[in-house]
């Protein structure tokens, strides 16, 4: 060690490397305790559904499907660059995606015994390659960070509309588009509907929590609050001119006639000053990796497990298939029972497949988050290696398990067999 | 379900892009793949075939070529016995014709002597028997004496002989 370190190039870099971790440690989340933490990013708000990049007439675009067709497009072009130029020698693309098929074809075949193990290889394959890409893309910087802020009077225009259509106020909700939350709520003060509406999304999402900006740092989070009071200017308290001071912000709260949604504004840890030209709302990115959205992973377990049930009715036939779950209460009760839970299990699998991957991928995102937060710029950096590795992983899981189930649905059962036993043993008791 | 973020136009998208997905990537990536394998591994499998084929016939040709040889050296071997055998034969059979023949000469001529020497002997015996019938009537025909006699027998022996040897 200590001849290491008398080599001068060594010893630099073993202080820059120091630094470094030293930076990143007071910048991170520790340091920030410390009065430090100037290396803090917006603090990032974590929910479980996916968030929408833009609605069209009642389809919300999710950024995750944007993410799982750059994924498709990503394995076009390396379908393209693969069979492009096929060759007996074949190129570097070629050649991967040849090792690669090759890898699956033994597996199936040593899977299903034979040749008729590849028919499970088309879906099998998409399956492993279609989990990676987008694994492996929710790793891409920018994934989860690059967005716009959907300021809280947007979040609640949107939810106020939802609600005036559910009561039947489409022309208010019109309205309300086209003035917006402010000017709209000016208008209709003491309008029942208005007033119930308000209340009703105020109810629902008194617990949401919302981040408050700074610049485009999120220094806090704020829970919106009580809005029994609808009559307040939202927009006040989001959106508030960048001259306004603290002094003007404690007449603001002094003044206001709704002092619960303020109290909320008003969290423990941000000082009236904090909140100064800060807007509060969401961080909305416009990527997010596709395996992170339970639609995507259910998507893809659905299909799944689709193709296996096809296989199965496809190689025993409807009654050699169907026979595995069903059968005769009456003269078999105990088999009956168990087909039941056969069937049962099947939807377990769709199940268990769509919560695996994502709760891998989920946490993963998360983890690099809170790494990004507790060592920023070198926290991560073994995490993505780690991310990277479990993305595969799962993409291997989630293909192979489908092979396996698809060659477990088409092993006979020996089920003719144990009919015609059946129906011989039947005989007598019915005798009895 | 919302709490979890499922949503039905959601699920449909991602199923729709999905099974997209499958079909383009069955289309365009495993078909083309999948038949370049088979087709490279039914060449390689078709030349280890063929070449596999033609050691087989070259071991088996060279068998052949062997078994021809010594079918040729002992084809040889058994014509040179033959011809040995057949010159035996021949040597023999000539050495017992000639045998045969000099026995058969021989023979002849023993038994060509022996007539001789029987005529002889009977042409003798009847000469002798002529003198003895001769001399009888000469000693009947004078007086005999010793002397004479033996003078005369003599003589008629003498005579005989020399008759005979004329």
């Amino acid at each position: 060690m200590g001849k290491l370190l008398s080599n001068p190039k060594v010893l630099i870099a073993a202080l820059i490397a120091v630094a470094i971790l030293f930076t990143s440690f007071l910048g991170g989340a520790v340091g920030a305790g410390l009065g430090l933490g100037f290396l803090g990013g917006p603090i990032p708000l974590i929910q479980l559904p996916a968030e929408y990049i833009v609605e069209i007439g009642g389809y919300q675009l999710m950024n995750t499907f944007v993410m799982f067709w750059l994924a498709m497009l990503v394995l076009l072009i390396l379908t393209f660059l693969a069979t492009r130029k096929m060759k007996d020698v074949p190129g570097r693309w070629q050649n991967l995606f040849e090792a690669f098929f090759e890898f699956f074809i033994k597996l199936a075949e040593s899977a299903a015994g034979g040749r008729k193990g590849r028919m499970f290889l088309p879906v099998v394959t998409a399956i492993f390659l279609g989990v990676i890409a987008s694994n492996w893309l929710g790793t891409l910087p920018g994934v989860g960070t690059i967005g716009r802020i959907e300021t809280v009077e947007e979040f609640l225009e949107v939810k106020i509309v939802k609600e005036l259509k559910a009561l039947g106020a489409s022309d208010l909700a019109k309205d309300l588009k086209k003035q917006g939350l402010p000017a709209f709520i000016e208008e209709h003060v003491g309008n029942h509907e208005v007033e119930e509406a308000i209340t009703d999304v105020f109810a629902e999402h008194a617990e949401d929590k919302f981040v408050v900006f700074n610049g485009s740092s999120g220094i806090g989070l704020i829970p919106l609050g009580r809005g029994e009071d609808f009559k307040v200017r939202l927009n006040q308290v989001v959106q508030r001119p960048s001259d306004f001071s603290a002094h003007d912000m404690e007449l603001f709260i002094e003044q206001a006639e709704h002092p619960r949604f303020l109290a909320g504004v008003q969290h423990d840890e941000l000082e009236a000053t904090d909140l100064e030209g800060a807007r509060v709302g969401l961080l909305v990115p416009y990527f997010r990796g596709a395996s992170t959205d339970l639609n995507t992973t259910l998507a893809i377990a659905i299909f799944a497990m689709v193709s296996v049930q096809f296989w199965g009715f496809r190689n025993l036939g409807v009654k050699g298939y169907g026979g595995k779950f069903i059968f005769n209460p009456i003269t078999k009760p105990i088999e009956a029972f168990v087909g039941v839970l056969e069937l049962i299990g099947e939807f377990i699998k769709i199940i268990s497949f769509t919560f695996r991957l994502f709760g891998n991928m989920f946490a993963g995102e998360i983890l690099l988050i809170a790494m990004g937060f507790l060592l920023p710029l070198i926290g991560i950096i073994p995490f993505l290696g780690l991310e990277l590795f479990v993305g595969a992983i799962q993409a291997a899981i989630f293909s192979v398990l489908t092979l396996i189930f698809g060659s477990i649905a088409i092993i006979a059962h020996d089920h003719g067999h144990e009919e015609e036993h059946g129906a011989h043993g039947a005989e007598p008791e019915a005798q009895h | 379900m919302e709490a979890l973020g499922i949503t039905l136009p959601g699920l449909l998208t991602q199923l729709i892009s999905f099974t997209i997905l499958v079909f383009v990537l069955y289309k365009f990536l495993y078909g083309p793949i999948t038949r370049m394998l088979d087709e490279r591994a039914e060449r390689i499998k078709n030349s280890l075939e063929a070449a596999e084929r033609a050691r087989t016939e070259a071991a088996s040709s060279a068998a052949t070529v062997e078994q021809e040889m010594v079918k040729a050296r002992q084809e040889g071997q058994r014509m040179i016995a033959d011809a040995q055998e057949a010159a035996r034969r021949a040597s023999d059979q000539i050495a017992e014709r000639s045998r045969l023949q000099a026995e058969e000469i021989i023979a002849r001529a023993e038994s060509e002597i022996g007539q001789q020497r029987d005529a002889a002997i009977e042409d003798l015996r009847r000469e002798f028997a002529g003198l003895a019938v001769l001399a009888a009537e000469r000693i009947v025909e004078r007086e005999l004496d010793v002397a004479r006699h033996q003078e005369l027998i003599d003589r008629v022996l003498e005579e005989g002989l020399s008759s005979r040897n004329n």
